[in-house]
């Protein structure tokens, strides 16, 4: 009887048990594991509409000024006899551009490089999600596909102004072994991307303001002769790439008001500020301080410490300065309302194209200023040193040519006039002059220098010693001016990652 | 867990009882005899047994600790009680005999929480450390990790600044993750994931630190970092109220040297004299200097005096059945640091609550309130260019904080030296305050089917709130930005435990079911360029907005088995396994098992040890198991796009901008948890029957499968792929020795030693001999400071190697890469380049403490020494004082190269902060604590009260140059890549610990 007892009791716990047991766990829920991202993120992918494509886009710029916003988008530009730097401070990735002797670990070099390619990997991505969309605005598509080209196109060009031969990375899959593409291979690429934009693209933008903030046909084509300036100078040297050059800004100058492109009649109202956006810019990049997505390149950037406390970035050549034609384009061109010579940090003249206009630009050093990535004067220029170069310097060229000059000068630009025109002599190296004044300041000389093969004639310490000899030359050059050195070498640590990208390689 | 056993208390009541109504009468007198059982601290033992010798006769103390009990004057009486020294007394011609029993710390039976679970100390198999409260109970402390520093072997405690609520990293046996976290899983009351920083060191009654991975494998794939188990206290017995209040003062040791204004405009001249510049300062201004001295900012900045106020107010006890039993507890800490501007502030409220409703069911609830306020975390501020104290440390000593008509100075009036916005208007004029509520709520409940099954089900669930909110006035015009999180974790652990004895076997097994659920989310916005400047709260006066967002949720469902057996006291054996099922892994990919098996055997019954008096225990243990870590962010397996925000936004009309969405993360949908398989064997020596311990532990650990973010080239989108790749290794030893060295009537003497030595090798990197380091360098120079490189430790710093400076004889050679005489020399390959490769390690190999506890009558003195040893500091601060990054700061600077005396000292040329130049040992020891006391005892109504006063930090002995060589290294992008362990030991600019004098007091009612 007591076993008994004893066994049941023993059941009886063992079925409450089991029962208390069952119960608690049933009014559990079980893990929920399956995750579901899509509730906070936008799932990468094929687009599935227009407005998907746009906003693609729309992030590919907002990636273009991150790369654009620091001076380090243009670092190259310092090498150029036009600009220098301060000697001391902290500019020294600076110096190396502006000394010749660019090291490899240059700090500037690797952050522009990563920022344009992670731009790239942008573009790539959008390209791939907008295969296979299809929609009933065919147009609308277009336009974002054109524009998409025009982006990799225009900053492939970019990157081989600087470093010469590049990595052309086309999918948004990583390639960790990609190797560097010949010169030839690149500019076939930008090529193939810009035309492929010019078909795409329209006349005009449909709903944006002056100075195609979102590029048109003109745009790619502006771009497209510049790429053949570079194809036809140094290194490739085709020659033939002058005449392409020739045409195809000519159809952008025959088609300027379809576009909206023609010069601004006073050079002094290029650099205000509000005057950001005007239909001298072929295509302008877009910032908004208030925003926080300003332009971290102008401003007291300009200006040495003895100027409301200018950070000492972007200084003018002295001799450059003072080889300056006289006359209202080099008034426009640099801050002569500023004491210089008697500058105690630095003596340098200061670029209004930099600094701003006197009393236009807020004591800041990040402004609500544009970038006129290339200028309409370009495109005539392009055109006048192209044809005189292909041996064809027809009336129109010269014509392009003379409109800088009468502008130059504070004339009306489409007025002949004999005092300034020009009509006899080599079209191509007197656009070529035209040019260094012009762009004084815009980090575009080097860039001529290089395709010219004139690094050594401008840059060596007798060409650039300042005539006043009470002024020494700041940041001589230290190295090498042969082409050997033209172009910045590939960031260190991208040859230590990808072998693949070391020029020795391959 | 130390802390009475309970049972046989009441088995000692039943007994004494039995004994009490079986008693038979004697022939002497009877008197009645009454007196109070007391303990050293004046607090009553209820239910102490008193027999009169060579009878049966007994009684058992009251509620009160009162007894009455019939002896002749010839008896004996022997007072017991368990965990305390039994004594005799003779009766004599007393009627009232009050005795104080003292502690036995051989018989004290102490209880280690493993894990869903206690055992007997001597019970452990595998490797634990436990802190228990009375360690660290004389120390004045407002943070629980505090309390574990220099206390438990194995464990590694960086206080790494003086900021005021800062972060503190806790690291068991070194660190296992290069992409992972390596925090330590903590479970508080059987609750994982809980936060040491917001728990208040005083609820605590014990921390058990579980090490190796027999130990930890039953917390499957969140134990490879190890464990830490916190008890909270619980009340019982007599009310008890008691009131601690301290005062701290913090200042800093010592200022770094840095040139004065007219020796700093000296220099600023001869360097620009170097490259031909004119002179920036006149002579008149430099006699204006040399007159009137300029501004150490430095100084500005630590222009606060550091004070800590803490409040604690405890009340305790239980029922006089002991059936309910409470213990409610409030804190208040206020904190001042030493830099202006900063501060915290933190409240916490904590009730556990227990209650026996019958002999079979027990149930508890614990709550814990928390709300903490940081204000102005020097981390929180734009890192670029390094935090304030780095940016002070080199800001121009001639431009004045503010000018003559009384407004700041933002830059430096002669753009020489630091280049950031003035730190101490950014630290006057911005604010940036962050803060948090936490409420934790765990409710458990026990029930014992039979003796020998019960279950037990813990429901832990909290949620913590945090807001961040950001008045910044560093770029251009004020912007204000505001940020408020939601993280709601809940967690359900079903707890099923058999045990039985057969003669000498003991068989003890446990089952869970557990699961758990988190879900977090975040909000915020941006109010860009304040039209005029105000405060956060007039973010309406703004220019523009941006708007941002996360949310994500994740889930682990876990099932455990443990089986422990122990033959005759002498064998034990554990085996556990773990299934583990987590969220954030694709489904085939998202379970785990992690097994481990864990063995010790003590000598305690053989001969030689139960017949000698030396040596009272001997045990070896072995143990092996396999962890995982889990820990990487919900959807880290999907590709993820960013959308909006400065890189995804674009003002094409120059105004509001659009937003737009890029590609962000690459995502892997492979991914699954590192493994570590740690195997660990030990020694446990005990002598002279407890008063002294010793143990060793020897440990090697493999960490596999690293859940490593593997870099992308910057050529190809950059950012990085999470991958399972790679090994990382880690062995070493812990060795714990301590006792008490001197115990007698009024002098005891407790000292603890332990001492741990752990190397650290990365095994492999699957195809890669090296990954890109994580931290950038704060010079702007884009490059990183340190590398993961296999076959080394973790904490490599990457940097050139300094050759001192380029002599006049070498001219032409400095030429050839545009260098000069009098410009440093750094180490150059064959083409040329600088070298940049290892130059030092940041991760310690030896930590040790001591900690001493004395006590002579009233008095008490505790003194605490820390030592680490065995690593590097990048003193990246004292690279950026160097120079130039613009302008030379130091002092050394007095003795740069000229041609006459060509020194080391570079006098201009582009110095390299990353360089050997500035590695220096890190070893130190420091005198941690030292705190000295005084009680007394019941003065009225008072218990006792504790005076006492101490000191922190009071010395530190070290050949590093910077303020402190302990120290967190933060990256400006934290979330970047990797975790601070791989960049262990940089210094950018730490807040410095602060030397700290106490004055506290403590009452007991």
């Amino acid at each position: 009887m007591y076993t008994k007892n004893k066994t049941l009791k023993y059941l009886s716990s063992k079925v409450s048990l089991v029962v208390t047991l069952i119960l608690t766990l049933m009014c559990q829920n079980c893990a929920d594991l399956d995750e579901d991202p899509t509730t906070s993120q936008l799932a990468p992918g094929q687009f599935t509409s227009l407005e998907d494509f746009d906003l693609g886009v729309t992030g590919v710029y907002g990636k273009l000024r991150t790369a654009s916003q620091w001076t380090t988008f243009f670092v190259f530009g310092w090498a150029g006899d036009d600009i220098t730097t301060h000697r001391a401070l902290n500019k020294a990735p600076f110096r190396e551009y502006d000394q010749m002797n660019v090291s490899s670990d240059n700090p500037r070099s690797l952050s522009n490089w990563n920022d344009v390619y992670s731009m790239i990997r942008a573009v790539n991505t959008v390209i791939e999600s907008a295969q296979g969309l299809s929609v009933p605005d065919q147009e609308g598509y277009d336009r974002l596909l054109g524009e998409s080209h025009f982006l990799r196109g225009t900053l492939f060009l970019h990157m081989t102004r600087i470093h010469g031969r590049i990595p052309l990375p086309l999918s948004s899959a990583p390639d960790f072994e990609i190797g560097l593409a010949t010169q030839q291979e690149v500019y076939e690429q930008v090529e193939r991307d810009l035309l492929l934009a010019e078909s795409l693209l329209p006349d005009l933008y449909p709903g944006v303001i002056a100075g195609a903030p979102r590029p048109n046909k003109g745009s790619a084509q502006a771009i497209l002769s510049r790429l053949y300036l570079n194809w036809a100078g140094y290194p490739l040297k085709d020659n033939t790439k002058y005449t392409e050059a020739a045409d195809v800004a000519k159809k952008v100058i025959d088609n300027h008001p379809a576009h909206g492109f023609e010069l601004l009649s006073d050079l002094n109202d290029l650099w205000k500020v509000e005057n950001r956006f005007n239909s001298e810019s072929v295509w302008t990049i877009a910032y908004s301080n208030p925003s926080n997505l300003g332009n971290r390149k102008y401003g007291i950037l300009g200006y040495p410490s003895d100027v409301e406390g200018g950070w000492s970035e972007t200084f003018a050549e002295v001799r450059f300065f003072e080889d300056f034609p006289e006359g209202p384009r080099k008034e426009a061109t640099y801050r002569t309302d500023l004491d210089w010579k008697n500058f105690q940090d630095q003596v340098q003249p200061i670029f209004t194209k930099i600094a701003g206009p006197q009393g236009d630009l807020p004591s800041q050093w990040s402004t609500d200023r544009n970038d006129f990535y290339m200028r309409y004067a370009e495109v005539l220029l392009n055109y006048a040193e192209a044809s005189g170069r292909s041996g064809s310097p027809t009336a129109e060229a010269w014509e392009a040519l003379n409109k800088i000059r009468r502008r130059a000068a504070g004339k009306p630009f489409n007025t002949p006039d004999p005092s300034v025109d020009l009509t006899s002599g080599d079209l191509g190296e007197l656009a070529f002059t035209e040019r260094k004044w012009e762009f004084a300041g815009e980090y575009l000389r080097y860039n001529d220098l290089v395709r010219m093969e004139r690094v050594a004639d401008a840059l060596s310490d007798q060409a650039r010693t300042p005539l006043d000899p009470n002024i020494s030359l700041s940041n001589p050059v230290v190295g090498s001016l042969s082409p050997d050195n033209y172009f910045a070498p590939i960031p260190q640590i991208e040859i230590d990652l990808n072998p693949n990208l070391d020029p020795d390689n391959n | 867990m130390k802390q009475m056993k309970k049972r046989p208390w009441g088995k000692k009541l039943f007994f004494s009882f039995l004994l009490l109504s079986c008693m038979s009468l004697s022939g002497f007198a009877q008197n009645v005899i009454t007196g109070k059982v007391i303990d050293e601290s004046g607090m009553v033992i209820p239910g102490a047994t008193i027999l009169v010798k060579g009878t049966t006769k007994g009684t058992v103390s009251d509620f009160d600790g009162n007894y009455t009990l019939e002896a002749t004057s010839e008896d004996n009486l022997i007072f017991s009680y368990i965990g305390y020294k039994t004594i005799e007394i003779k009766v004599g011609t007393q009627t009232t005999v009050n005795v104080t029993l003292t502690e036995d710390t051989s018989e004290l039976e102490e209880v280690v929480v493993v894990g869903y679970g206690t055992v007997k100390k001597s019970d452990v198999v595998g490797s634990v450390s436990q802190v228990t409260s009375k360690s660290f109970e004389d120390q004045p402390l407002t943070r629980t990790e505090d309390a574990l520093q220099g206390r438990a072997s194995g464990v590694k405690v960086t206080r790494s600044s003086g900021q005021p609520g800062g972060s503190i990293k806790v690291r068991i046996r070194g660190v296992n993750s290069i992409t992972g976290n390596n925090s330590p899983l903590i479970v508080i009351d059987g609750v994982i994931g809980g936060d040491l920083s917001t728990i208040n060191p005083s609820d605590i009654e014990a921390m058990d630190v579980l090490k190796d991975a027999s130990a930890t494998a039953i917390y499957g794939s969140r134990g490879s970092n190890g464990v830490i188990l916190v008890t909270t206290k619980k009340g019982r017995g007599k009310a008890k109220i008691s009131f601690d209040s301290f005062v701290s003062f913090d200042n800093i040791p010592e200022l770094l040297p840095t040139l004065g204004a007219a020796d700093f405009a000296r220099i600023e001249n001869s360097s620009r004299a170097r490259v031909g510049s004119p002179a920036i300062y006149s002579d008149a201004e430099i006699a204006f200097f040399e007159e009137n001295g300029g501004t150490n900012y430095q100084e500005e900045l630590f222009d606060q005096q550091g004070m800590t106020q803490n409040f604690q107010m405890t009340a305790s006890g239980g029922s006089e059945n002991g059936n309910i039993n409470y213990f409610l507890s409030g804190n208040y800490v206020k904190q001042t640091g030493m830099v202006i501007e900063t501060g915290y502030e933190k409240y916490s409220l904590r009730s556990n609550l227990d209650a026996k409703i019958s002999d079979k069911f027990e149930i508890g609830l614990n709550l814990s309130l928390v709300r903490d306020e940081t204000e102005n975390d020097l981390n929180s501020f734009s890192l670029f260019n390094g935090r304030k104290i780095m940016q002070a440390a080199t800001w121009d000593p001639t431009t004045p904080v503010y000018n003559d008509s009384g407004e700041y100075n933002y830059f430096s009036l002669k753009s020489v030296a630091s280049g950031t916005i003035n730190p101490i208007a950014e630290m006057r004029e911005s604010q940036i305050n962050f803060l948090r509520n936490r409420v934790d709520i765990n409710l458990n409940a026990k029930y014992d089917f039979t003796d020998n099954l019960s279950y037990a089900l813990i429901v832990g669930a909290n949620t913590v709130n945090t807001k961040q909110e950001r008045y910044d006035i560093s770029i251009s015009k004020p912007d204000a930005t505001y940020s408020g999180t939601d993280n709601t974790s809940y967690q359900i652990s079903n707890i099923l435990t058999w045990s039985n004895t057969y003669g000498k076997h003991n068989i003890n097994a446990t089952g869970l079911y557990e699961f758990s659920s988190s879900e977090y989310s975040q909000n915020g916005y941006s109010a860009y360029d304040y039209l005029i400047s105000g405060s956060f709260y007039l973010a309406e006066l703004a220019e523009s907005f941006a708007a941002s967002n996360i949310y994500n949720k994740s889930d682990i469902q876990s099932v455990m088995a443990r089986a422990a057996y122990v033959y005759d006291e002498s064998l034990f054996l554990t085996a556990t396994i773990r299934m583990d099922q987590s969220s954030r892994f694709r489904k085939d990919e998202n379970t785990g098992y992690f097994p481990s098996l864990a063995l010790k055997y003590s000598f305690k019954k053989w001969n030689f040890i139960e017949n000698g008096n030396f040596l009272s225990d001997l045990a070896i243990r072995a143990g092996w198991g396999q962890v995982g870590n889990q820990n990487i962010a919900p959807y880290s397996t999907f590709p993820s796009s960013q959308i909006g925000g400065t890189d995804a936004s674009y003002p094409f009309t120059g105004g509001t901008p659009s937003p737009g969405a890029v590609p962000e993360g690459y995502g892997n949908e492979d991914l699954t948890w590192e493994t570590t398989t740690q195997t660990n064997v030990g020694l446990d020596l005990a002598f002279w029957n407890g008063r002294a311990n010793f143990t060793i532990d020897g440990y090697k650990k493999n960490t596999t499968d690293l859940l490593l973010n593997v870099p992308v080239p910057g050529t190809n989108g950059g950012g990085f792929i999470p991958q399972n790749i790679g090994e990382v290794e880690n062995y070493g030893y812990d060795i714990t020795l301590g006792g008490y060295i001197i115990s007698n009537d009024n002098f005891n003497w407790e000292s603890n030693v332990n001492f741990s030595y752990v190397r650290n090798e990365v095994v492999d990197l699957g195809e890669e001999d090296f990954i890109q380091g994580s931290f950038e360098a704060t010079d702007g120079t884009q490059s990183y400071w340190n590398i993961i490189e296999k076959g080394e430790p973790l904490g490599q710093f990457l940097g050139a190697t300094f050759l001192g400076t380029w002599k006049t004889s070498e001219a032409t050679e400095a030429a050839q890469f545009g260098r000069a005489p009098g410009d440093p020399k750094y180490l150059r390959d064959d083409s040329g380049e600088i070298v940049y490769q290892a130059i030092g390690n940041g991760t310690p190999t030896t930590f040790w403490g001591f900690n001493n506890t004395f006590s002579y009558k009233n008095w008490d003195l505790n003194l605490l020494i820390q030592g680490v040893h065995g690593f590097e500091v990048y003193n990246t601060m004292r690279g950026t004082i160097n120079g130039p990054q613009r302008s030379f700061m130091s002092p050394d600077q007095l003795n740069q190269w000229t041609p006459q005396n060509e020194t080391d000292i570079p006098a201009g040329g582009q110095s390299i902060i990353g360089s050997s130049r500035f590695v220096e040992n890190g070893s130190f020891v420091r005198l941690q604590n030292l705190a000295i006391g005084y009680t007394l005892r019941e003065i009225g109504p008072i218990e006792s009260l504790r005076l006492y006063a101490s000191g922190q930090n009071l010395f530190l002995i070290t050949d590093y140059q910077g303020y402190d060589p302990e120290l967190n290294t933060i990256t400006a992008v934290p979330e970047d890549r990797g975790n601070g362990d791989v960049a262990a030991g940089i210094d950018a600019g730490a807040y410095p610990n602060p030397r700290t004098f106490t004055l506290g007091c403590k009452l007991n009612f």
